[in-house]
């Protein structure tokens, strides 16, 4: 026995066994994949540093923030309008994402290239867009000012804005969740009974979980971020982002930067418990 | 119930097939089969309800179900990946379509708890199908299907999907079953050891048209287009034009600048495709005498291949040929590059009249 440990010892310790090893690990290491990606990594940790030390380094500031009542209420505000604008894009946008997936009609690219367009606009333009359809003289707002629903320097004009940058992201992460989901499933399903509205929703739409959760959150991320759409349309109630950009031009840096750092850190809350109660959202393997 | 087709059209895409009619009797089992491309999934999901034909009717049971969705047809499908639904337990999956016809709980988990224990699934009934073997697959689509009691029910290469050994006994399960219900049943297939264990009738498509329906053996052994004939297992298909029938109702073929005898008489001149199995052609050394009754085809041997039952033989004469011979290959006395002699009956050889126009083959009576 103690002769082949002993051998075991002298051959995990040979010259040899430290070359495979070496030859391994070389192999196999994601080093240069990483290398180059914790550029980005870096830059975006240093960005939260040059917000967080200054915080810390002054904390008044960062206490003042916290109990400031117009803080807090700008941040009910983005967070509510962000949620009701995903709501708003799962209602109208997974319906769109599963027609655009399913249609081969030729209509289909121009819808495509319509959904994308909010992507490639520069946000002033987006807001430009938003704040002609729904002012109170507008395409939309007109008719909505008759029931009594307005949205300049509104509520209901927030919710607008954020919902028009934040389309192509919920809508296009929903269709390629869709696109994965085989038809031949769906044809089963009627096969067995189902008629297409039920084969939709007891088939197609728990398959695509994973994706409407991950489109939900990208899109509530880029609603609550947005800024130049929405100070274009309503400019109050205070949101967030115009409420730091406010306090940058009012009360400088440190002001702005407490009220940022605390953004960030809700964020990061609110993005790692999402992505904890939805890590096994969609998988149905027992082997996982 | 039987399943009528009747001069049913389809375009998708690039793809289209017009006037195609076929017709499957009640509890018999039909395999459709062709060459990819050919259409038969298509045809399949025409069926089923899944695609919407743009001309001709369909009948199941006399009942016409063309304009039906496909969950008022009461056709059940099977895919070849079975398409279970992954987010739902073997016992989910068997219920779905129960639960969607609004059978009541109570039955529907008797109805189940018989399925699962007839298809020997109840220690599966709680997971998830992505864990289970393609034959556990094959037997929870299978169960899932018959839940609902369909008129009929439509595979599209169910077997396909399987390793030799789970293939050969989902077969038996699945022609059992068809008995035992009275299924009447239309599967797609490229294989035809599928179509003579299965089927009551084949029929075969190809480019949008069924080329020819019959018993597998009427089929297989008188195919009357050069699909059937690949399909059939023709290995050595040879074109030549017709010379005089013989007085012994025989045609000699010209091939090349050779003469191959065949049985059935045709008319002089015309364009004919003989068909030779493999396995029917016998080789022999250079030096065999010359024989009235059979074929005899000098050239080389090019390359040999073992193979479960013999050897397969490359042979380059006038024209090339593949042969199978029985028997242990190692001990065969002929070597690559030898002269030998490929000896060929004139019952073996296979005639196929071929027409410029295509859709108009036919065989030789």
């Amino acid at each position: 026995m103690a002769r082949t440990a002993a051998g075991r010892g002298s051959l995990m310790s040979s010259p040899e066994h430290r070359l495979r090893k070496k030859y391994w690990s070389s192999g196999n290491s994601l080093a240069a994949f990483w290398i180059p990606g914790m550029i980005l990594v870096g830059i975006i940790a240093l960005a939260l540093l040059v917000i967080a030390v200054p915080v810390f380094q002054n904390p008044g500031y960062l206490a003042g923030a916290a109990s400031d009542p117009m803080v807090f209420q700008a941040f009910f505000v983005t967070f509510l309008a962000g949620f009701c604008a995903v709501g708003i894009l799962a209602i109208t946008g997974t319906p769109l994402a599963y027609a655009l997936s399913r249609s081969d009609t030729p209509w289909k690219g121009i819808v495509e290239t319509l959904v994308d367009i909010p992507l490639v606009l520069p946000h002033t333009v987006a807001g430009l867009m938003v704040y002609l359809l729904f002012m109170s003289r507008g395409l939309l707002g007109a008719p909505f000012g008759g029931i009594g629903l307005t949205f300049e320097d509104a509520f209901p004009g927030i919710v607008a804005a954020m919902v028009f940058v934040a389309i192509p992201y919920y809508v296009n992460a929903v269709r390629e969740g869709f696109g994965r989901v085989p038809v031949q499933l769906e044809n089963v399903a009627r096969s067995l009974g189902a008629s297409h509205a039920r084969a939709f929703i007891t088939v197609s739409l728990p398959l695509t979980t994973r994706h409407i959760l991950y489109g939900a959150l990208l899109a509530w991320g880029r609603a609550i971020g947005e800024f130049a759409a929405v100070i274009m349309i309503a400019y109050f109630p205070v949101v967030i982002s115009t409420l730091i950009y406010y306090r940058f031009n009012t009360g400088g840096i440190a002001e702005s930067q407490a009220i940022a750092f605390i953004l960030i850190l809700l964020c990061l809350v609110l993005f790692f418990v999402f992505r904890f109660l939805t890590r096994r959202a969609g998988v149905y393997d027992d082997r996982s | 119930m039987m399943i009528a087709v009747e001069g049913v059209s389809l375009t998708r895409g690039d793809f289209s097939f017009a006037g195609i009619s076929l017709q499957v009797p009640e509890s018999s089992y039909a395999v459709l089969m062709g060459p990819s491309g050919a259409g038969k999934t298509l045809l399949l999901e025409s069926i089923g309800g899944f695609l919407q034909v743009t001309g001709g009717r369909i009948l199941v049971g006399g009942r016409d179900v063309t304009m039906l969705p496909p969950e008022k047809r009461g056709i059940g499908f099977m895919y070849q990946d079975y398409s279970l639904f992954p987010h739902l337990t073997v016992e989910e999956n068997i219920a779905y379509g129960l639960k969607m016809k609004g059978i009541s709980s109570r039955e529907r988990t008797s109805t189940v708890n018989t399925l699962l224990s007839s298809f020997s699934l109840q220690p599966l009934a709680q997971r998830h199908t992505g864990s289970l073997s393609g034959g556990e697959k094959q037997r929870v689509a299978l169960a899932r299907a018959l839940a609902t009691r369909p008129s009929a029910l439509l595979l599209d290469e169910p077997f396909a999907a399987l390793d030799p050994e789970a293939r050969l006994s989902c077969m038996d399960e699945v022609k059992a079953l068809q008995r035992e219900h009275g299924l009447t049943i239309l599967q797609v297939s490229h294989d035809r050891d599928e179509a003579y264990r299965l089927a009551d009738q084949v029929m075969v498509m190809d480019k949008g048209r069924i080329l020819q329906a019959g018993t597998p053996a009427a089929v297989f052994s008188c195919p009357v287009h050069p699909t059937i004939a690949a399909l059939a297992g023709f290995e050595n298909m040879l074109e030549g034009i017709s010379g005089a029938a013989s007085e012994g109702g025989r045609t000699l073929l010209s091939i090349g600048t050779t003469g191959i005898i065949a049985e059935g008489a045709v008319p002089a001149g015309e364009r004919i495709l003989a068909c030779i199995r493999s396995r029917d052609i016998m080789l022999a050394g250079a030096d065999i005498s010359r024989s009235e009754q059979v074929n005899r085809i000098e050239g080389q041997v090019i390359s040999m291949v073992a193979t479960d039952h013999g050897c397969q033989v490359r042979f380059a004469g006038p024209f090339p040929l593949l042969i199978d011979i029985p028997g242990n290959w190692s001990s065969w006395e002929y070597r690559p590059g030898e002269r030998v002699v490929a000896l060929v009956d004139p019952e073996d050889v296979h005639l196929i009249r071929l027409s410029k126009r295509p859709g108009e083959e036919g065989n030789v009576p």
